[in-house]
């Protein structure tokens, strides 16, 4: 026998967990289906709203009329960055900013990145040129060199700490201990730092580092923040984790590593998803299904030499046009035309041009989205993420 | 300002080969490369060592000078040919005609050939595809150019040679009608180096036109574009080729981990003239594919073209033209040398170095099919066994790349540049594409002070462009996904914006 949920979300990255918190919250049974874990343990763990102009919701009204922004409106985008905190902040991660205004943090190539909602450990990461900033790097490790920042910030110096390991996963775990953090802490205190802030990469432990950094910070009284690495990125790691905890308080449940590989439809109906497994496939009956699939990365939608497929209920795909078309010939350009490629929905985040009537969509995998151009990643999903789920709640 | 006898221009296979001639023959020279060893149509070609079977039915005598050269070469050069032996294979709908003709010449040639069933051919390379009619062995390997190139340049600088890089010539020097030096000019700090020699020799390939110019001559071209398809993995052991008269993605060459797939002939007028187009990939893979069927559906990692210098012939197709060579004395103290193959580098260097000794009057007898090349045994070759002695501090993790080879090739040459780093040690030649690694690479380079953060980020930048310039004719599939996360990195963790 197996149950039949409310609401089967497949794909456990931000839209599909933020539709699953918002679900649950709501009182239904909810669970999410992912292949493993998500794109967004890759990111910055900042929620970039929209890049373009200080404040993100004016700038959201100036986006084309087909952008995915548009179908949540602004006040459920509000609302759904607000909930994202407070589920964050109950979680021991909060999130320091709001919607209203973009912040722009530092860059382990001395560059900045405009976002919105950052980290605890990152709320620091604004600075004003002007003020000294003292680097702190780790002895071997491969994805960060001071240089790159001190040769853009003329008032800035740095130092290495050696804490034994090099990766990224290495340091974060020393950082756990105590008797490490203590050791750390008397080695920066002897380093006689001049006045103004203190950075180093985000390895400042494995859970969400802003309690690391207070405490450096109140030992040596200057302001401490963490820059966000390459992957594997701890950020990214606290965030999802944060969110998974969420969701599992609230009694969803998750199927993890397991891809679909079956859908079982009744004529405009899905019934239910088959997941490959080792040794058994497992079978999950939903009332509704949801698509957060994500893009390519993810593996959501899978490019063919020609054709742009959807690689779990095989909707019909926005293609920009042909393969010559899909990507400008200067890597750095904004946008390539391939990011508009996607699925289509309708008002209610229903794909448009499919016979299926209890399936919606939310996230990275929604046509005209344009993650990379506009600056939109995390933000639009929580949005939409937060939208379908109350649209399709309401079904249920 | 440097004296020599006999000032080589070009630092690809031919050039590189003449310096190693000269050196064996205790003959002073001075090679001038515009850029890093290879980097012209050498280091753009697949890799392929002829069995001369390519060339058998249509140009037997250079399908002679292959076969001979293959045998020479495998035996001066262990550790840059790999004997994979090649396949000639028959498809449904080719010619048992051109078959007939292909043995033939072959026989005449004497390339050796054994005539197998599709079953036996299968034993050979289990992905074949299994509809073949049949399938004809030839002596084929895969060489890795950029390695020959240096282990020539070795035999040089052991010697004695003056090796320039990343000098262009600007100026050819006359006197009473006569070329007596060059002016080269540093790419990146734009000071002019005088040689002065008493035999020039213009062995730039594509660009021996542009040379021949300058001292108001020329040399008469034809410029044939080829593009090629890197796959992520090797997908056969042996070279394979399409039994029918040369045409485009005829040839799928295995090379180290990956097989290098082409292809196509394009003439084009400028030497630069690189760009690979789209419709080239679409015609390379799909005919790929109709030779090993796993062909579709595998990673493509990158595509690239280089520009062959064929002797020129009135009309016609490029494929028709010749692969043999020519060497030109433009009695004005320049010899030119043209066309042929890397598989012919080392005959061609022969040659033309057998016309220098008779210029100079000396009387020494070439030597270089004789000692195997001088370098080799510091070489590891590429079995997995011996990257993996040092899993310390890896930066590339594709090729199994430490900190410790970048640091050491970075110190050794001096260079400021990420090209001949990953030239030397593989960096950034994996699926990624040097992606992850480059950043790295640079931040090293800082910390060893062959860099300043500055010059890095400029470099960071132009990498990515012409990485991203590779990549993008055959973007699709995985490699698109890697390629949307590498964006991401750059664009979006770090940062980095369109240059306004």
């Amino acid at each position: 026998m197996s149950v039949t949920y409310d609401v089967v979300i497949t794909g456990g990255g931000m839209s599909g967990m933020m539709a699953a918190i918002t679900l649950a919250d709501a009182g239904r049974s909810v669970a999410v289906v992912s292949k493993g874990d998500p794109v967004c343990c890759l990111s910055t763990g900042c929620i970039d709203v929209i890049a373009d102009g200080n404040s993100p919701l004016e700038s959201i009204c100036s986006l084309p009329d087909n952008h995915p922004y548009h179908l949540a409106g602004i006040d459920v985008i509000n609302s759904s960055l607000e909930m994202f905190k407070s589920v964050m902040s109950a979680e021991g991660g909060a999130y320091a900013g709001d919607a209203r205004a973009n912040r722009r943090i530092l860059t382990p190539l001395g560059r900045h990145k405009t976002t919105c909602l950052v980290p605890g450990a990152m709320e620091f990461a604004d600075f004003h040129p002007d003020e000294y900033i003292h680097i702190i790097s780790f002895e071997g490790m491969k994805d960060f060199y001071p240089n790159y920042i001190t040769s853009n910030y003329k008032n800035s110096g740095f130092s290495i700490f050696d804490a034994g390991v090099s990766t990224t996963m290495g340091i974060a775990r020393r950082f756990e201990n105590r008797q490490f953090l203590e050791g750390f802490i008397s080695w920066l205190k002897g380093l006689d730092i001049p006045e103004g802030r203190i950075a180093m990469p985000a390895v400042l432990g494995m859970r969400f580092a802003e309690d690391v950094c207070n405490e450096i910070s109140a030992e040596l009284d200057r302001k401490v923040f963490e820059i966000p690495t390459l992957p594997p990125s701890l950020p990214g790691l606290r965030l999802f984790g944060g969110l998974k905890n969420a969701l599992l308080k609230r009694g969803g449940h998750l199927y993890w590593g397991k891809e679909i590989c079956s859908v079982e439809k009744s004529g405009s109906q899905i019934e239910a998803v088959t997941l490959a497994g080792a040794g058994r496939s497992t079978r999950v009956q939903g009332n509704v299904f949801m698509l957060a699939t994500g893009s390519f990365v993810s593996g959501g939608l899978h490019a063919s030499m020609d054709a742009v497929r959807e690689t779990v209920f095989d909707l019909p795909v926005y293609l920009p046009g042909k393969r010559e078309s899909w990507f400008n010939n200067d890597f750095f350009a904004p946008g390539h035309p391939i990011e508009k490629s996607g699925i289509c929905v309708d008002k209610s985040f229903r794909p448009v041009d499919s016979r299926i009537e209890n399936l919606f969509v939310c996230g990275s995998i929604l046509a005209f989205s344009e993650v990379m151009k506009y600056g939109c990643g995390h933000g639009m999903a929580i949005a939409t993420g937060v939208a379908a789920a109350n649209v399709c709640g309401e079904l249920v | 300002m440097i004296k020599t006898d006999v000032i080589i221009i070009g630092g690809g296979s031919t050039g590189c080969g003449i310096a190693r001639d000269l050196a064996l023959r205790d003959i002073p020279h001075c090679l001038i490369e515009k850029g890093d060893f290879a980097a012209g149509a050498t280091g753009a070609c697949h890799g392929l060592l002829h069995s001369g079977g390519r060339y058998a039915v249509n140009d037997p005598e250079a399908a002679a000078q292959c076969i001979s050269e293959n045998m020479i070469l495998r035996r001066i050069g262990v550790k840059c040919v790999e004997q994979t032996g090649g396949l000639f294979v028959r498809l449904p709908g080719d010619s048992k005609k051109f078959r007939d003709m292909f043995l033939k010449s072959c026989e005449e040639t004497g390339i050796s050939t054994e005539v197998l069933s599709p079953s036996r051919a299968l034993d050979l390379v289990p992905n074949l595809n299994p509809s073949i009619e049949e399938a004809i062995t030839v002596p084929d390997c895969s060489i890795d150019p950029f390695r020959l190139c240096m282990l020539n340049i070795t035999s040089s600088l052991r010697w004695g040679g003056e090796i320039l890089t990343h000098k262009k010539v600007v100026a050819v020097i006359r006197e009473h009608g006569r070329c007596v030096g060059v002016k080269a000019q540093d790419e990146s700090t734009g000071q002019t180096t005088e040689v002065r020699g008493r035999i020039i020799i213009n062995a730039a390939g594509a660009w021996g036109d542009k040379i021949a110019s300058l001292a108001g001559s020329s040399v008469p071209m034809t410029l044939s574009k080829g593009s090629l398809i890197i796959t992520n993995h090797r997908l056969t052991n042996m070279v394979i080729n399409r039994l029918r008269p040369s045409s485009d993605g005829d040839i799928i060459v295995p090379n180290e981990a990956v097989c290098l797939a082409g292809t196509t002939s394009i003439t084009v007028s400028d030497p630069d003239e690189n760009e690979v187009d789209p419709a080239e990939v679409d015609i390379i893979a799909t005919q790929a594919q109709q030779m090993l069927p796993d062909f579709e559906g595998t990673r493509l990692i990158r595509t690239y073209a280089g520009v062959r210098p064929l002797l020129k012939a009135d009309g016609g197709d490029d494929r028709e033209i010749s692969r043999g060579f020519r060497i030109i004395d433009h009695e004005n103290g320049m010899l030119s040398i043209m066309g042929g193959k890397l598989t012919t580098y080392r005959l061609m260097a022969e040659k033309i170095s057998d016309r220098v000794v008779e210029v100079l009057g000396l009387k020494t007898r070439c030597r270089t099919a004789e000692l195997p090349l001088e370098g080799q045994e510091e070489l590891s070759g590429y079995p997995l066994s011996r990257r993996l002695k040092s899993l310390k501090n890896i930066v590339c993790e594709c090729e199994l790349v430490t900190a410790d080879d970048v640091e050491r090739v970075a110190r050794e040459i001096g260079t400021r540049r990420i090209g001949d780093i990953q030239h030397r040690t593989r960096l950034g030649m994996g699926p990624c594409q040097g992606g992850f690694c480059t950043y790295r690479a640079l931040g090293i380079m800082q910390e060893t002070g062959e860099m300043t953060p500055e010059e890095s980020m400029h470099v960071l930048r132009e990498f990515l462009q012409r990485r991203f310039r590779g990549i993008k004719p055959a973007l699709w599939g995985d490699q698109l996904r890697e390629e949307q996360l590498v964006e991401s990195i750059y664009l979006g963790i770090l940062g980095m914006e369109q240059e306004q």
